[in-house]
C-alpha cells in the first residue's frame, strides 16, 4: 500500500462510487475536432500536461510538462513512487482531480472512434461536464487501489452495477441489468451469487475483481488502473492479472496500468514511462527499459528489487529519499540521489529527448550528444528483445 | 538445524497455537467457529541471524509475532527467553520487554504525531529504567546506529516532518534503544517507499551481523526474505508448511503452495516460465480436514483430504509439510547421510 502524500486517492474514491452518479441521461457527445487532429489509431495523447496544487505562491508542482500516448488496445505503464505524481496524472486526465487540485496547462485529447463524420475526438482537459459524463465510464473508466472505498459499503454489488447501467442504458430491463451483471462476474471469475452481498463479505481479491468488472461495464475502449493489486497477495495479483489480459484479449480494451512495481509492469505493459517528482524521466518499451534502462533513477528502482535467482550480494538501491515537491531541488530534482551527478545537473533541468536512432527517450543529461562524459556502461547496455511474457496464456485455472 | 557456528538460541516458541472464536454471520445465534490463527509453530530465534516468516494476509503471520512479543496470549504452547521458561498466560513483563521488542508495519501509525522524537524514544528508555541524564546520549546513540545524522536534528522533529523511511528507522532505533536481543519485524517495509525499502533491509541485516541481534523478519514479500533471511519459514493457514535454512526454499520450492507464491512473484528476467493454477476460486480456501491447503492444490490425493501431513524432510535443513514427500524422505535422509560421511572424509 502506498499513501499518495496529497490524499488524492481519499479524495477521488468518495467522488466515484457508482451509487454517486447522476441518473439522467446526456445527448451524444459534441465532438471537439483540431485542425491538425487526425489521431488514427491513437486513443490518447496528452501532451505539455501540468497540474498544481493550490495557488498563487503556495502552489506546488505535482506534474510539470508531461507528454504521454497510447495506442488502442496496448498497455502504458506508469512507474514512480508515491508523490511522483503518477496518480494526480490520470486524476487530472480524466478531470476527477478535486480542488487544490488544478490543471496547470497543456491538452488532452481522447479518440472516441471513427464513424462515417470522420473522427470523434473530445479535449479532455476543455470538455464540459456534460460532455465528460458522456465519456466517463463509457469510454474511459477507472480501477482504483482501495477496492474497499470504491465500492459503497451499504449497497448490494448488484445494485452497484444496477445503477450504472440504470444511468447509462436507459433501454434495459430490470432482467437484461441483473443477466448483464451476472455475465460480468463470469468474466471476471465470480459466481453469480455475489451479487446479493455487500462488499465486506468479500475478500479482497473478490472485491477487487467486482471493480473490474464494474469498469468493464459499459465496454470502455480506456481502462485506467492505479495500483489494482497492490494491496493484494502475489497469488492473488497473479491470478487478477492474468485475468485481466484474457479479458483484454476478447475485449481489446487499452490500458494505463500504474504501479510502484516496476517488476509487474515490465511483465505487462507494452510501453513504460517512469516519473520522478512530477517530471517524465524516461520512457522505453517495456523490456528495453528492463533490459537496458537509460536513466539512473530506473535503474536505481530496477536494482531495488532483490532477484529470485542467483548468488546473493549486496543491493544498494536509491540513497536518500524522494524529495519534497515543495522544495524540488534545483536543476535535475533527482541530482542529490543520483551517482553519476555531474556540475551541470545541479542547475540545469535536463529535457525528455529522444535517444537517436530508437523510439525512447530520457530526461538525463548523461546521454545529451555534448555531454562531453562517457555513458557509464551499465545505462548504455543493448537490449536483447526477449520473447515478452503474456499473462493471458500463461494463466490456467 | 544444527549448525556449529549458530549462536544462542535467544527465544525459542514451541508449538505455539492461538485459536479465536468467531460467530458464523448467517447461522443461529450462538454458532460459532474456531479460526485456528497460529497452528502448532515452533521456531527458534538465534543471536546473529535473520528469520524469515513469509505468507499471504490471514496466513497467521502477524499473530505469530504478537505472541513472540506477549502482546497476544498463545492458546498452548511454550516460550523460552534465553533458557528460562516463560509462563505464558501471565501478563508480559518489563523484563521481557526489554529483551524482546516488536517493529510495527506503518510507522506513521506507530508514532505519536503530537510529540518530537525525542518524547517517542526517550520514554521508553526512562520506563526501562535510563536515568534522566543518561537517557538522551542513548537516544542518540541509537539514531547514530540506524544512520540517522545528524541525530540532534531528528530528535527535535516531529513525525510529519519526517518521510516514511525515516520514520521507520526511528521506530527500529526507538525498539533498539533499550538493548533488546529480539527484534520482532512485522512487515517493516511494506509501507515504504521502493528506493528506500533496501536500505532498511540492509540495516536490519547489518544490526544482525555487527550487533548479535536475533531479528524475526514477517513479510509477504518473498524475494526480500530471500535477500535477508538466514532461513526461511513459509506459513499458509496458520501453519509452518515449509521451512529451511539458506534460500533452497526459493530456489528449490517442494510444497505446493511455496511453488505458487514463487512463481507468482513478478520476475521480469523469466517471462516465460510456469506458473501453476493459483486455485483461489475454490470455494473453502483452508480445509477443516487434512492438509489445509488441499482444496487448492493442484496435486491434492486423497490421503491429504483426511489425514494431516507431517513435516518430511526433503532436503539439507529443509521440511516441507506435504505428503508428496512421504515416501521421498527416506531416499533424501539416505542421500544426505551419504554425503555427510563424505563430508566427514573428505574433512578427516
Amino acid at each position: 500500500m502506498t499513501t499518495d502524500s496529497m490524499g488524492v486517492d481519499d479524495v477521488v474514491a468518495t467522488e466515484v462510487p457508482p451509487g454517486a452518479l447522476p441518473t439522467t441521461t446526456y445527448g451524444p457527445i459534441v465532438a471537439t475536432t483540431h485542425g491538425d487532429a487526425a489521431m488514427g489509431e491513437r486513443i490518447l495523447d496528452v501532451r505539455n500536461f501540468s497540474v498544481d496544487y493550490g495557488w498563487g505562491e503556495n502552489a506546488v508542482r505535482a506534474v510539470d510538462d508531461v507528454d504521454v500516448h497510447l495506442d488502442r488496445s496496448t498497455v502504458l505503464g506508469i512507474a514512480g513512487e508515491s508523490g511522483s505524481g503518477k496518480s494526480t496524472l490520470v486524476y487530472a486526465i480524466t478531470r476527477l482531480l478535486r480542488a487544490p487540485g488544478v490543471i496547470r496547462g497543456g491538452e488532452a485529447r481522447f479518440n472516441l472512434g471513427t464513424d462515417d463524420e470522420g473522427e470523434h475526438i473530445i479535449d479532455l482537459v476543455n470538455a464540459s461536464e456534460r460532455e465528460l459524463r458522456g465519456v466517463r465510464w463509457s469510454s474511459i473508466s477507472i480501477v482504483l487501489q482501495s477496492a474497499l472505498s470504491a465500492l459503497n459499503p451499504v449497497v448490494r454489488v448488484g445494485s452497484q452495477f444496477e445503477q450504472v447501467l440504470k444511468s447509462h442504458r436507459k433501454d434495459m430491463s430490470k432482467d437484461q441489468r441483473r443477466s448483464r451483471a451476472a455475465a460480468l462476474l463470469a468474466m471476471v471469475g465470480l459466481d453469480e451469487d455475489r451479487l446479493d452481498r455487500y462488499p465486506h463479505e468479500l475478500s479482497g481479491g473478490q472485491r477487487q475483481r467486482i471493480m473490474i468488472a464494474l469498469a468493464l461495464t459499459l465496454d470502455p475502449q480506456l481502462v485506467i488502473m492505479d495500483e489494482p493489486t497492490t494491496a493484494l497477495d502475489v497469488v492473488t495479483q497473479r491470478e487478477i492479472i492474468g485475468e485481466l489480459f484474457e479479458l483484454r484479449a476478447q475485449l481489446g480494451f487499452a490500458m494505463i496500468f500504474i504501479t510502484h512495481d516496476l517488476s509487474l509492469l515490465t511483465e505487462l505493459a507494452d510501453e513504460i514511462v517512469v516519473m520522478y517528482a512530477g517530471a517524465l524521466v524516461e520512457r522505453a518499451s517495456a523490456r528495453e527499459l528492463y533490459e537496458a534502462p537509460r536513466h539512473p533513477y530506473s535503474l536505481g528502482l530496477l536494482n531495488s528489487f532483490p532477484p529470485m535467482h542467483g548468488e546473493r550480494t549486496e543491493l544498494t538501491g536509491i540513497p536518500g529519499s524522494p524529495p519534497d515537491l515543495a522544495h524540488l531541488p534545483t536543476g535535475c530534482s533527482f541530482h542529490p540521489r543520483c551517482p553519476y551527478a555531474m556540475a551541470r545537473c545541479t542547475n540545469e533541468t535536463p529535457p525528455l529527448v529522444e535517444i537517436k536512432g530508437s523510439d525512447r527517450s530520457v530526461a538525463c543529461w548523461l546521454h545529451v550528444g555534448d555531454a562531453g562524459v562517457a555513458v557509464p556502461v551499465e545505462l548504455s547496455r543493448v537490449a536483447t528483445g526477449t520473447k515478452k511474457f503474456d499473462p493471458a496464456t500463461e494463466v490456467a485455472r | 538445524m544444527s549448525d556449529a557456528t549458530k549462536g544462542p538460541v535467544q527465544l525459542a516458541a514451541r508449538n505455539l497455537t492461538r485459536h479465536f472464536s468467531v460467530r458464523t454471520p448467517g447461522r443461529l445465534l450462538n454458532a460459532r467457529r474456531v479460526v485456528r490463527a497460529v497452528d502448532d509453530v515452533s521456531l527458534d530465534l538465534v543471536a546473529g541471524e535473520v528469520v524469515a516468516v513469509v505468507g499471504e494476509s490471514g496466513s497467521g503471520k502477524s499473530v505469530l509475532a504478537r505472541m513472540l512479543a506477549r502482546i497476544v496470549t498463545p492458546t498452548s504452547g511454550d516460550l523460552v527467553l534465553q533458557g528460562t521458561p516463560i509462563a505464558i498466560k501471565s501478563k508480559r513483563t518489563l523484563a521481557y520487554a526489554s529483551q524482546v521488542q516488536l517493529v510495527l508495519q506503518d510507522p506513521f501509525a506507530s508514532m505519536n504525531p503530537v510529540h518530537r522524537m525525542s518524547h517517542n524514544l526517550l520514554r521508553p528508555l526512562r520506563i526501562h529504567g535510563a536515568s534522566k541524564a543518561d537517557a538522551p546520549a542513548l537516544a542518540e546513540a541509537a539514531l547514530r546506529r540506524v544512520s540517522l545524522e545528524p541525530p540532534s536534528r531528528f530528535l527535535e522533529s516531529y513525525p510529519h516532518e519526517l518521510s516514511g523511511g525515516q520514520l521507520q528507522r526511528v521506530s527500529i532505533a526507538r525498539a533498539l534503544c533499550i538493548e533488546p536481543k529480539v527484534l520482532l519485524a512485522d512487515e517493516p517495509i511494506s509501507m515504504l517507499d521502493v528506493s528506500v525499502r533496501l536500505g532498511v533491509l540492509n540495516l536490519l541485516r547489518g544490526l544482525c551481523d555487527d550487533d548479535r541481534l536475533a531479528i524475526l523478519y514477517i513479510t509477504h514479500d518473498i524475494a526480500s526474505a530471500r535477500y535477508i533471511a538466514d532461513s526461511i519459514i513459509v506459513m499458509y493457514a496458520g501453519q509452518i508448511v515449509e521451512q529451511s535454512r539458506g534460500t533452497s526454499l526459493v530456489d528449490e520450492p517442494k510444497h505446493p503452495y511455496t511453488q505458487l507464491l514463487v512463481a507468482s512473484v513478478p520476475d521480469p528476467s523469466d517471462p516465460t516460465r510456469d506458473v501453476p493454477p493459483t486455485g483461489e476460486h475454490a470455494q473453502i480456501a483452508v480445509a477443516e480436514k487434512g492438509c489445509r491447503f488441499n482444496p487448492r492444490c493442484p496435486h491434492v490425493m486423497d490421503r491429504c483430504r483426511e489425514e494431516e501431513p507431517p513435516a518430511f524432510v526433503v532436503g539439507e535443513n529443509h521440511t516441507s509439510k506435504c505428503w508428496l514427500y512421504a515416501d521421498h524422505e527416506a531416499a533424501v535422509e539416505v542421500a544426505l547421510s551419504t554425503r555427510r560421511r563424505e563430508g566427514e572424509t573428505a574433512t578427516t
